[in-house]
């Protein structure tokens, strides 16, 4: 039995830099396999709805446009998400996967929480529609 | 001895009360008989020295069966033998085997709030694990259960704490928690002391309760893995790990040989990061700061390693049913060596530390001491058992997965100290890390995952592994459709309860905090139910209680 068993580590560290980084000044980069954000790419999406269908979370909702042009929009709920990457597993076309760089999520209002994905043109129709909607049921 | 020698011995145990033989699995053996033989069965597998109860599974076999259903497993090595007994649902009445088997009163709870089965002489009094203002005679696990049942009532009245806590002359009652400085982690004990010395221990649990099982009854098979991944966020890998294996039993898949290698290297890597946690806390609650700062430091190499294999620092998610997710390149397995030579030299470094600082043994030599005689008794698992001398290791004793391929050494001890579950723990890190080096060397090619059915056919499975708190059970039924029957977990956590309330009894209170420190609690996992009667009773207080005794202490 003795005393100051860890004294050499205290001394060692006077020398050293600080363990504890100053975030969000000194951020670690995240590694390459990082689950952050879901992304989706539409090009090749079926709509074959197997991304959808075992989301633990039910994150995510496909929206049809127009199925013959394949033309679809993906709804994220970002805060529901559990970032688990089943769905990018699932997806055949390798239409999906988790960002490593977009991971910091703090906002100041829910909304921001949910984000609309796919093709420029689709994402504006289908938020156009669910704008008119939502103003016809604020007019009633 | 085999599987089939251990199953025969058992079977002639049971013999005077079988009235059926089944055989779910090879290693399995399910006895069916009358509630009423129970307890002489298992006083009979208990005199034998047959295994020891690891967990009991409750469960309603529906409306129109009529029946439910009470199984209770007792594994011995590889061996499981379940002892089946089915009651009728309106009358399920049961007897308590918490007599020859201390642990089983957990179970025995368990049976009771959720399902529903009336143990003979179970006090039902106070509530255990589900809330306070649940209503009565409403069983989340019951077939006809629907939401609406469970509106609060207003909460049943608990007697009332004495007034300052004061019982007779120098008799106190101590209540820690759940909102306590000295507990990290919801839970609530109290401590009837005669001055220094404890004389009674008594706890309630259920606070992190969140329903997992019953939740797990309305999600498809390939959702639950992330569910049960979230049962703890400490030992995440290995509830999936479990999950996983379990499922992949029943769907007759086996998952190719590198997702097993793969299995085991992030096992080993969240055993570094779980031990290397508890040591810090265990470090804490002994005063000893400095090394809990630096062990947590030097954990956070393994978090690191963990995040750039798996993605995530705490669910990992590298499991998917029918494999893994994530590959290991050489770059990667580089890295994981380096870390693992890095946290190799650091933890035989603790490992002097726990075995020669002066302060520290103070506080764990000779402290909480558990004979093996006594772990048997109370049901002891994981480490905490292996330093009272129990050979209790599923990766031995049941070698599942690539532990066949890539074997693991038993670590031991026979003092059962608080100084014993130092050493026996830090020293299972050395045996992790050989086992990790083990893998990197001889990484098996080959595909990572295997194709997994969408419905799983119809049976029942027990999947077993050894978490880093000791054996982790999960129960799994499947009717053949596309959401499990039933899945039943048993976290080791909840097995070695037992053993602070009972060792808190004669030491000083100021020893408490280490003694719970000293088995890894972890409350998530076990939040389940609890309390163990103990003499100079005490008392549970109410949420409504607590509250007021908060507000009129504040308000002074
Ligand atoms: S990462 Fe998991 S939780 Fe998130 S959207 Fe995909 S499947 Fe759902
Ligand atoms: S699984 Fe892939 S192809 Fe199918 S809907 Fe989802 S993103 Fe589209």
């Amino acid at each position: 039995m003795r005393i100051g068993t860890m004294l050499k580590d205290i001394i060692a560290s006077m020398f050293k830099k600080n363990s504890t980084q100053h975030y969000p000044f000194e951020k670690n980069p995240t590694p390459e396999r990082f689950r952050g954000n879901l992304y989706y790419d539409p090009s090749a999406c079926t709509g074959c709805c197997l991304c959808v269908k075992d989301c633990p979370s039910k994150a995510i909702e496909l929206v049809t446009i127009d199925r013959a042009t394949k033309r679809f929009v993906l709804k994220y709920h970002m805060d529901r998400c559990v970032y688990c990457g089943q769905c990018a597993i699932n997806c055949k076309f390798k239409c999906m996967g988790m960002s490593n760089k977009d991971w910091e999520h703090a906002a100041l209002d829910k909304k921001e929480f949910t984000v609309y994905y796919g093709k420029d043109e689709d994402v504006k129709q289908f938020l156009e529609k669910l704008t008119a909607s939502t103003d016809a049921e604020t007019n009633e | 001895m085999n599987i089939e020698q251990i199953l025969q011995a058992a079977e002639k145990i049971l013999e005077p009360w079988n009235k059926e033989t089944l055989r779910p699995e090879a290693n399995r053996v399910d006895i069916v008989m009358q509630a009423d033989d129970l307890h002489a069965a298992t006083v009979a597998l208990h005199e034998a020295h047959w295994g020891y109860l690891s967990a009991i599974t409750g469960m309603d076999l529906g409306v129109d069966s009529g029946q439910m259903e009470a199984l209770y497993h007792f594994c011995s090595g590889p061996a499981i033998v379940s002892l089946r007994v089915r009651v009728p649902r309106e009358n399920t009445s049961i007897p308590s085997i918490a007599d020859i088997l201390p642990p089983a009163i957990f179970f025995e709870r368990e049976l009771s709030e959720t399902l529903g089965f009336k143990v003979a002489g179970l006090d039902e009094s106070d509530r255990l694990f589900i809330p306070d203002d649940w209503p009565p005679d409403v069983y989340p696990l019951r077939a006809d259960f629907s939401p609406e049942q469970a509106t609060p009532v207003a909460e049943k009245h608990v007697e009332e704490i004495p007034e300052q806590g004061m019982l007779t002359g120098n008799t106190f009652v101590i209540p820690i928690g759940p909102q306590h400085p000295a507990l990290k982690e919801p839970g609530h004990f109290q401590f009837t002391v005669d001055g220094e010395i404890v004389t009674g221990a008594k706890m309630r649990l259920g606070y992190a309760h969140r329903g997992i099982e019953k939740a797990a009854e309305s999600r498809s098979w390939f959702q639950n893995l992330y569910l049960f991944e979230r049962v703890c966020g400490i030992c995440s890998h290995t509830h999936a790990m479990a999950y996983c294996m379990g499922v992949e039993k029943l769907a007759q898949v086996e998952a190719p040989p590198r997702a097993h290698a793969i299995r085991e290297l992030v096992a080993g890597l969240e055993r570094i990061h779980s031990h290397l946690l508890w040591l810090g806390v265990a470090a804490h609650e002994a005063g000893f700061d400095t090394l809990f700062m630096y062990s947590w430091r030097d954990r956070e190499t393994v978090m690191n390693l963990l995040e750039q294999v798996t993605g995530n620092r705490v669910n990992y998610s590298a499991n998917v049913l029918g494999g893994v997710k994530c590959d290991i390149g050489a770059e990667q397995a580089e890295k994981i060596k380096e870390g693992v030579d890095y946290l190799e030299t650091r933890i035989r470094h603790y490992l002097e530390v726990v075995t020669t600082d002066a302060m520290f043994l103070n506080r764990t030599r000779g402290i909480g001491s558990i004979t093996a005689a006594e772990a048997e008794r109370f049901g002891l698992l994981g480490p905490t058992a292996r330093a009272s001398g129990l050979m209790r290791d599923v990766r031995i004793e049941a070698p599942y997965g690539a532990y066949v391929r890539y074997p693991v050494s038993l670590v031991t001890r026979t003092n059962g100290d608080l100084e014993a579950r130092c050493e026996v723990r830090l020293e299972e890190l050395l045996v992790s890390c050989f086992a990790i080096r083990a893998i990197l060397d001889n990484m098996p090619d080959g595909p990572l995952t295997v194709r997994m059915p969408r419905k799983i056919p119809a049976g029942e499975t027990i999947s077993r592994v050894e978490a880093p708190r000791g054996e982790l059970l999960y129960f799994i039924k499947s009717n053949g459709g596309e959401n499990p029957a039933r899945v039943h977990v048993r976290t080791p956590s909840l097995c070695n309860w037992v053993s602070v309330l009972e060792k808190a009894v004669g030491r000083q209170l100021a020893d408490v905090p280490m003694l719970i420190a000293g088995m890894d609690p972890c409350f998530s996992c076990n939040d389940r139910l609890v309390s163990v009667v103990r003499p100079h009773g005490s008392e549970i207080l109410s949420w409504t209680q607590l509250r007021k005794l908060g507000i009129e202490y504040y308000s002074r």
